[in-house]
């Protein structure tokens, strides 16, 4: 799956849906729905994210729906994250709840891109 | 001491073997404080260079809201909504309904809007439908266009990020 790229001269308000991977490296603010995030070193999501995995270097504000979530030593996280499998770095500051769900939660999720195909 | 099963010589070797015991098991609680360091290893897949270049939006890629940026925007998936950048590409099998705003513009898929910039490029391959406001124009054979073509006033209302030439 083709990889998209934004990079930080980049600000964004709306909603993104890809069935592929998403690298974010400038301003996002709205829903994303995507098989992989990856919110890179001065990266900024404002919004939910909707996935099968997230990992995160930059900054969120907002829900995050993924099965595995890798939390870098420079993540900032304000929100919620909900997960199967969760890593975080030492270093990193999440503010956020960190419910655990079973893998049937995140299927049944209908805007997962699995679910979707 | 049934449990040392190698002690052949029964009195002799005893005393050795305890100090011997004593090293193995300090060995053996070593390694324990040296795991948890080595388990926490994720993947690095990203270096910082890669935060800079133009923004790609592939063809698996659907944005509906407006994007803006101060460098390259590269298309190739679907955009519902205003793209201000510097140079746009649109690539073929790409397709954006809104305006198109930047210095240049250059068109190889579908805009269903306007084309605002000092520089556009309707390639073979091109599908316009709107209006193209340019200063500098170039259509290839093949481009379809349903608009008007007009040159634009030299106010800029997109936001030039770089000077141009």
């Amino acid at each position: 799956m083709p990889t998209s790229h934004l990079s930080k001269a980049i600000t964004i308000s709306g909603d993104l849906e890809s069935d592929g991977e998403l690298q974010i490296f400038g301003n996002v603010r709205g829903q994303i729905c995507a098989d992989r995030l990856v919110i890179g070193p001065g990266g900024f999501l404002e919004g939910d994210v909707i996935a099968r995995d997230v990992h995160i270097e930059g900054r969120l504000e907002g829900r995050i729906f993924a099965l595995n979530v890798t939390l870098d030593s420079s993540a900032e996280v304000n929100g919620r994250i909900f997960h199967n499998t969760i890593t975080v770095a030492k270093g990193a500051r999440i503010d956020a709840r960190m419910p655990w769900r079973p893998p049937s939660y995140f299927e049944s999720l209908e805007t997962l891109p699995e679910a979707r195909q | 001491m049934s449990m040392f099963n190698r002690n052949d010589k029964e009195t002799d070797v005893s005393a050795p073997d305890k100090p011997r015991d004593v090293t193995s098991a300090s060995v053996a609680a070593m390694p324990k404080p040296v795991q948890p360091v080595a388990a926490s290893a994720p993947a690095p897949d990203l270096s910082s260079a890669k935060s800079a270049g133009p923004s790609v939006i592939s063809k698996a890629l659907k944005i509906t809201g407006q994007l803006e940026s101060t460098e390259d925007i590269r298309i190739d998936g679907e955009v519902e909504g205003d793209i201000h950048g510097v140079s746009v590409t649109v690539g073929h099998g790409a397709k954006v309904k809104g305006s198109v705003y930047g210095q240049t513009v250059e068109l190889a898929g579908t805009i269903e809007g306007k084309i605002e910039a000092k520089k556009v490029i309707l390639t073979s391959t091109a599908h316009m439908a709107g209006d193209v406001i340019h200063q500098d124009i170039r259509i290839e054979s093949g481009a379809y266009i349903d608009g008007h073509c007009r040159p634009g006033t030299n106010k800029t209302d997109y936001k030039p990020a770089v000077k141009p030439n």
